[in-house]
């Protein structure tokens, strides 16, 4: 009883809940980076991730439980063991790597077909903006396949994590997507 | 503001989801607990895990999900996940890299504690993937300004040379805990001491702890005072093993161990008894007053719980070898009290024994007294023992070789005639005391005649001798008894024994043959070659046989009376001169250097205890290496013996065949097999070829 009566309250009132996102993408695509600039708004060095990093932060009344996990090949089988409660996935992109481009979009495609993120809002970072020959963000949505994805919100931001570009944009979208869903 | 904070502060609370047990299991309620939006759910399902984990339950299943809340500002949150990790990261070795990071940087954690649990538990993790991310947070620690984290990151050293010597050395840490003996701290010494034990023992070749220790006897000396317990039990113990340098250094070590003695962790007493008899030699001269506060040290221990008391007895005991003198004016405090359980008891009594001073009648007069209500006791075990200490006693006090004291033997040996009479389940145990009695008294007749008379027609009266005595002591002693001091009717006493000749132990064996072959004259003849027969076709025990033959062959030839008799004459027989049994003084030595360890209480030198699995595995390999060896050396040999019976030309070409097919047949990789093989060649080559060649083989 006492839960079913907690449980009720916490739903109404929506208190101390954390929406889990997670920070995706391949190895130095600059997710730490985009991760501290969240939390801290400024430019940390990083070192390749092995693992995680989770944040807590606040945005706008919601407490948010960033997850930035590892991009390396050898770490990539391990993102499913996040997927569970997830609202919602950022993607990161290295604007400038077109080699490696078609892994990425792989990748993505292959962590959207998980069932546990079956609802969960995708958001696309065209990182590295700032550097020179960054594919612009719509010839990223076209490497990566983006107009494929049915049933989903989704949305991609040119963004650059040094300078602080386009990262509150892109969460303000995604906030706003993830409010109407979970809430 | 205030009430806002409160009602916050409730409904937090009110919250809080524990998780319950549905239909789906209680993995997948938990599972979801762990992935839950409210940070409160989580460290409950955490808590719940952690509890299940202890009581014995496999929860490795969820070990990614758990991983997930290690990063965490929630000091108890993260303490259970890390003690979840400690356990269970041997079950999913891949997925430990996912807590690298998080190890990594609560390394850099502004809390001390935290940093050194990340250490602590990094070094602890047996996979190898892990190892390879250690050094800078390991570097770090080591480093680290607050000396608790300091502490810990140098055990951590020894456990990661515990899992991976190479990279040890090749991180270099293992200078860095050298140099960490000179921390300020007293705790980071120790324990870089107490680790650089382990790395020893692990690699005897690594590090010389020895030479350090002694660079650094001044420092620990200097940081004992501040140490606890366990630190100081280490630098005790390194300083014990310590060889000074000059009695002055000695006198330094003793002079500050000697406060240690009124500590009250009694292994901290017993490891500075033990490192102060070890550089007792060393000094000049021993104070009266040393010995007097090592008494009293040895004594606090004797109120101590039981279980410790029969340590600190056991370790008394090899130190009363060594240091007779030690605990002469202390005898009262071993006498053994009614409530003391039966191992206690049992070594109170062995004690007691040696610390009597003989020369003092009124003690021991006062001991006899004691040991005579102790054999009325009714614990079967403790009594034998108080009977054997009675015969002990009353040998140890006639060596003192005075004439009251030789009248005590006479006291004692009337306590014997009353125990074999009224108490019959004590009777193996008297008649071997009896016989040691009477061996020891063998040429000096302390005893008198009438107590001889009597012990004999008791001992003669007894029936049914077969299932008098219940042990193979017992029942040789009877034989030697009444085979030495009656003459009337022993065949029928033996008798029976020897109708169940075979069920008899090697000792009354013997003691039948030689019985009757000592009284081969009141015997029938056909008994003599009754027991000879047996001895020598139904005996496995090769001495027995022997002897038979001998005896046989002494009484078959001319003369063989004489012979016999003066085989047996009691007067060359050496007389007996203590019961009590001492250490070989090498087994004493090294009891010594080991006492307040195990094998102080086993009495076992620790290289007795084959303790390590691996070194046994690694002894075995060697083995084996060396039987092929020897094999192929033996093989070799032979064939040279062959080649060099024929001589001819062909010889050196078929004997390298054969070589060669020895070559396949043992594989041989070693270099000493391939020096004896070319060795074997040129030594065949001899016969065939020039010297000159040979002496250019040899060049």
């Amino acid at each position: 009883m006492g839960n079913l009566v907690s449980t009720v309250f916490d739903r109404l009132w929506g208190v101390d809940k954390e929406l889990r996102i997670l920070i995706l993408g391949l190895d130095g695509a600059g997710k730490t980076t985009i991760l501290y600039r969240l939390k801290i708004g400024e430019v940390i060095e990083t070192k390749p991730t092995i693992g995680f990093h989770v944040e807590t932060l606040s945005y706008k009344n919601l407490k948010l439980n960033v997850w930035d996990l590892g991009g390396q090949t050898s770490i990539r089988p391990y993102w499913r063991c996040y997927y569970a409660n997830t609202a919602a996935v950022i993607f990161v992109v290295d604007s400038t790597d077109k080699d490696r481009m078609n892994i990425a979009s792989k990748e993505l495609h292959l962590m959207l077909q998980e069932e546990e993120l079956q609802d969960s809002a995708l958001l696309v970072f065209a990182n590295k903006q700032d550097q020179p020959g960054a594919l612009s963000a719509s010839e990223v949505s076209k490497e990566l396949n983006l107009a494929e994805l049915k049933d989903r919100s989704w949305s991609i931001v040119a963004s650059s994590a040094i300078k602080g570009e386009g990262i509150t944009e892109g969460l303000d979208w995604l906030i706003d997507v993830v409010k109407e869903e979970q809430m | 503001m205030g009430v806002d904070k409160k009602i916050k502060k409730f409904l937090r609370d009110a919250i809080r989801v524990a998780p319950k047990i549905s239909d789906k299991g209680e993995v997948f309620e938990l599972r979801n607990g762990l992935v839950s939006p409210y940070p409160q759910t989580r460290k409950d399902a955490i808590r719940k895990i952690i509890q299940q984990m202890t009581s014995g339950k496999d929860v490795s299943s969820l070990f990614p999900d758990v991983l997930k809340n290690i990063a965490t500002q929630d000091i108890e949150q993260k303490k259970l996940v890390y003690l979840y990790v400690a356990n269970y990261a041997e079950t999913h070795p891949e997925l430990c890299i996912l807590v690298v990071n998080t190890f990594v940087s609560d390394a850099a954690d502004p809390n001390p504690l935290i940093r050194s649990m990340a250490i602590r538990t990094m070094s602890m993790i047996r996979v190898d993937k892990i190892m390879e991310y250690i050094e800078t947070p390991l570097r770090k620690t080591l480093a680290d300004d607050n000396p608790y984290v300091r502490r810990t990151a140098v055990l951590c050293v020894a456990k990661l040379f515990q899992l991976n010597p190479e990279l040890c050395h090749e991180l270099g840490v293992l200078n860095d805990l050298q140099s960490a003996l000179s921390d300020e701290n007293p705790m980071v010494v120790a324990n870089a001491l107490a680790a650089l034990h382990e790395i020893n023992e692990l690699d005897p070749g690594c590090i010389d702890v020895k030479k350090l220790v002694s660079e650094n006897v001044r420092r620990f000396l200097n940081v004992l005072n501040e140490c606890t317990e366990w630190a100081r039990i280490t630098i005790l113990e390194s300083l014990s093993e310590h060889k000074s340098v000059d009695p002055m250094e000695s006198r330094e070590i003793v002079d500050r161990v000697v406060p240690h003695l009124q500590h009250v962790n009694p292994s901290v007493v017993l490891i500075s008894v033990k490192c102060i008899l070890m550089h007792l030699s060393n000094l000049n001269t021993v104070p009266e007053s040393l010995y007097n506060k090592l008494s009293t040290a040895l004594v606090s221990l004797m109120s101590t719980p039981v279980e410790i008391q029969y340590v600190a007895l056991r370790n008394i005991r090899i130190i009363l070898d060594a240091f007779p003198d030690l605990l002469k004016k202390e005898l009262r405090i071993f006498y053994v009290k009614f409530n003391d359980p039966l191992y206690v008891k049992i070594e109170k009594l062995d004690i007691l024994i040696r610390l009597l001073p003989a020369d003092n009648m009124k003690q021991c007069q006062m001991l006899f007294n004691e040991l005579k209500e102790y054999a009325k006791d009714f614990d079967h075990e403790f009594v034998t023992k108080a009977i054997q200490s009675i015969s002990q006693l009353a040998i140890k006090v006639s060596n003192g070789g005075e004439d009251t004291h030789d009248k005590f033997l006479n006291t004692v040996m009337e306590e014997f005639i009353s125990i074999i009479q009224d108490r019959e389940e004590f009777r193996d145990i008297s008649m071997i005391c009896i016989g040691d009695l009477l061996r020891y008294d063998s040429d000096s007749n302390l005893i008198d005649n009438a107590s001889r008379a009597q012990l004999v027609a008791i001992i003669s009266s007894w029936q049914d001798i077969e299932t008098v005595f219940t042990s193979d002591l017992g029942s040789c002693n009877y034989i030697w008894f009444i085979t030495n001091y009656t003459s009337e009717s022993l065949e029928t006493k033996l008798q029976p024994l020897v109708e169940i000749f075979e069920d008899l132990g090697t000792l009354t064996q013997m003691a039948l043959l030689m019985g009757a072959v000592k009284c081969h004259n009141s015997v029938s003849g056909s008994f003599l070659e009754n027991i000879l027969q047996l001895c020598t076709t139904d005996v496995h025990d090769l001495d027995i046989r022997d002897m038979a033959m001998m005896y046989w062959r002494c009484l078959s030839i001319e003369n063989g009376d004489q012979v016999i008799n003066q085989l047996f004459d009691r007067h060359e027989i050496p007389k007996l001169h203590s019961t009590l049994d001492h250490f070989s003084p090498e087994m004493l030595k090294s009891l010594l250097q080991e006492l307040s360890t195990l094998s102080s209480v086993y009495f076992k030198p620790i290289s007795q205890l084959q303790h390590r699995s691996n070194d046994v595995h690694i002894i075995k390999n060697k083995n084996l290496d060396e039987l092929k060896g020897m094999a192929t050396n033996e093989i070799l040999k032979n064939q040279n013996d062959d080649v060099l019976l024929d001589m001819g030309n062909d010889s050196g070409t078929r004997s390298t065949g054969v070589l060669d097919e020895l070559n396949d047949l043992f594989d041989i990789t070693g270099d000493m097999g391939k020096v004896n093989i070319s060795q074997n060649k040129n030594n065949n080559n001899n016969t065939s070829s020039s010297h000159a060649t040979d002496l250019l083989d040899l060049m």
